[in-house]
């Protein structure tokens, strides 16, 4: 027998510290830099102070999942942390024990199956493609996807090397810092929930966008060719969109909200305005979430999510396209169908 | 298939990355399969060349791979990530490739893992070898293959083996740069070797199978000293694999793929009918797996 898979609820913590893309563009004194905070429709990002990392933002976002889940702790049967980064007690990077397991210790679960994956910014997107399958052959009934991003130091890094408007570390400064959670359940309501989930890594576009552990002091740095990345992922991304509409019987205007990767603004509309070039449709809402929060890296679709059920936005039977894009580069859909999930967070229709 | 990759020379201080590209090609061209039809990669190995965090380096490797593809290098269908659960990482990541193909969403998979020093010469108490391997997957025609995978953790002993980065400022070689840190209490090893022994006890309850029916036991190579320690606690000492080498450097993630790739070679595996695949790493976890010919 195949099960079906939902969410059951979604968990966010956001840094207080605010650092606004004036402040940030300001200290540059580039000029053509001067409208960056326009294009990329980032005012500001909350990034990480002191005591605040990857792991606790990671078990703040997965105590406040638990807070509106129907699950104890020790109802959990898998946890996957899917965070790039893995500071732990500041800017240390933890490689050994996993942040999973940890987690584990901490919120309580007692019985979960834990590791980490690795996947740019579509980790916590992997996480679900993986719960999911280990959901629908029966092996698990609850699994809590968990990711902290303290991404926010490569905009350190970047900061003492941007020269020019050309530079390749420009992406960094759209960076913010968030830890997200998710829990997925079993379910046997065959009418909603996830309808559909589909990865693809195109290797050929791997050395596109890489980020290392800085040598010479704490934290990290990325370096993007941003105008190829962007290139490759409008256009390598259309037919799989596509394959994966015909999978779930769909065509794009039925989407009711397409909840692409938050990398800056000038992208996502022109992304959007190509697949409405190729589908000759548009979905009903294309979800910016960056003016406050910047780019999250792997916690931005959740993030989106959870934004969009507090504010009620979402209905029940609406459908959305989470689209995925990293580097890698890696390019996934899941397509969810909502829930009751939108009743745990205030809404009454 | 399996197989394995070192650096070509002991003195070299090898790169993950390249060591697990080769050791994936190598494992490509055994099997015969063309890596377009390889649907998931998963990379296990933790201590990164150069400490890459992005992308993943499982897209590095399939980007290798596609040199070799007859299709062209982009299938479109292979999906490959980044997987660490410590020394368990390379039976978890087995674990998925199996669910995956029990759900008939990939006929093929790859698990690839390798570990070097991230800081050559510069990270502190770091011991594990240089090395890589790769093993494939795929759906087996009869009863033959994995027929349970269990997983334990013991999170009470997780600062028992720590590893992170962070600055020295008081070694001049290292002065001010961002290294990695080991720490291992001496009691690691004893634990290691009594949660294994433990779980492997409960796993065999659970499949009814007894201690002497088992006919091999692949198990993780490091912590230094394990091997020996499980033998005095399970006894069954001609069933372990144990991998010797020069020095006292250990295989990390690879070493239950190096075990494995030894019995494959002298064909004992072949001839086992109950093997157990028995990991154990930081955590403290421990995963255990069934294999049955």
């Amino acid at each position: 027998m195949e099960w079906k898979c939902q969410f059951d609820s979604i968990g966010v913590k956001m840094p207080k510290k605010i650092v606004t893309t004036r402040e940030l563009v300001d200290k540059l004194k580039i000029p053509c830099l001067k409208k960056f905070g326009l294009l990329t429709g980032i005012s500001e990002r909350k990034i990480c102070s002191s005591g605040e990392d990857s792991y606790s933002l990671a078990v703040d976002a997965a105590k406040d999942c638990l807070s509106h889940s129907k699950y104890r702790a020790d109802e959990i049967d898998m946890i996957i942390n899917c965070s790039i980064t893995k500071y732990k007690d500041g800017l240390s990077h933890q490689y050994e024990p996993t942040f999973s397991v940890l987690i584990k210790n901490d919120i309580g679960a007692g019985k979960a199956i834990t590791f980490d994956i690795s996947n740019a910014c579509a980790g916590m997107m992997t996480g679900v493609y993986l719960a999911e399958n280990f959901i629908r052959q029966g092996m698990i009934k609850t699994c809590l996807i968990v990711s902290g991003e303290y991404i926010s130091n490569i905009c350190d890094h970047a900061m003492n090397n941007i020269k020019t408007s050309l530079s390749s570390e420009l992406s960094s400064l759209t960076v913010g810092d968030c830890g997200a959670a998710a829990i997925i359940e079993r379910t046997d309501n065959d009418k909603n929930g996830l309808v559909l989930s589909g990865f693809t890594t195109l290797s050929e576009y791997s050395n596109l966008c890489t980020g290392r552990q800085n040598r010479k002091g704490p934290g990290g740095f990325m370096k993007t060719k941003a105008k190829r990345i962007h290139q490759a992922a409008i256009s390598e991304s259309v037919p799989i969109v596509k394959e994966a509409l015909e999978k779930s019987g769909l065509s794009f205007n039925q989407v009711s909200w397409l909840i692409p990767h938050q990398t800056s603004r000038s992208s996502i509309i022109s992304g959007s305005n190509h697949y409405l070039d190729y589908f000759g449709q548009e979905p009903g809402q294309v979800i910016v979430n960056l003016k406050e929060t910047g780019n999250t890296a792997s916690t931005s679709h959740f993030l989106a999510l959870y934004r969009y059920l507090n504010e009620k936005k979402f209905k029940e039977n609406d459908i959305i396209m989470l689209l995925c894009i990293a580097s890698g580069l890696i390019v996934g859909v899941v397509i969810y169908k909502m829930n009751e999930i939108v009743l745990r967070y205030g809404n009454k229709n | 298939m399996v197989s394995v990759s070192q650096p070509w020379f002991n003195l070299l201080p090898g790169n993950s990355i390249n060591l697990s590209k080769r050791a994936a090609c190598k494992c490509i061209d055994d099997s015969g399969i063309d890596p377009c039809d390889i649907g998931l990669l998963i990379n296990t190995g933790i201590y990164r060349h150069k400490n890459l965090g992005e992308p993943a380096i499982a897209s590095l490797i399939q980007k290798k791979m596609g040199t070799k593809a007859t299709r062209g290098a982009n299938s479109g269908k292979t999906f490959s990530f980044d997987l660490n659960n410590g020394g368990c990482g390379w039976l978890t990541g087995i674990q998925i490739i199996e669910e995956f193909i029990n759900s008939n969403q990939i006929s093929n998979g790859m698990v690839v893992t390798g570990d070097s020093d991230p800081f050559h010469g510069l990270s502190e108490k770091y011991y594990f070898k240089s090395a890589a391997a790769a093993i494939i997957l795929s759906r087996s025609k009869d009863s033959e293959g994995f027929a349970l995978f269990r997983s334990y953790s013991f999170p009470d002993h997780s600062e028992e083996f720590v590893s992170r980065t962070g600055n020295n400022n008081l070694n001049r070689k290292r002065n001010g740069k961002n290294i990695l840190y080991v720490s291992q209490k001496e009691t690691y090893l004893d634990l290691c070797a009594a949660h294994a022994s433990e779980s492997l006890i409960n796993f065999l309850g659970e499949t009814g199978l007894k201690l002497n029916n088992t006919d091999l036991i692949i198990s993780s190579q490091s912590p230094a000293g394990l091997i020996s320690k499980m033998k005095d606690k399970i006894g069954m000492k001609d069933n372990f694999v144990e991998i010797e080498g020069p020095g006292k450097k250990k295989l990390h993630t690879s070493g239950p793929a190096f075990a494995l790739k030894k019995t494959w070679d002298d064909k004992r595996f072949k001839r086992s009918k109950h093997t157990i695949f028995l990991t154990v790493g930081s955590g403290i976890t421990v995963s255990v797996a069934l294999y049955i010919n």
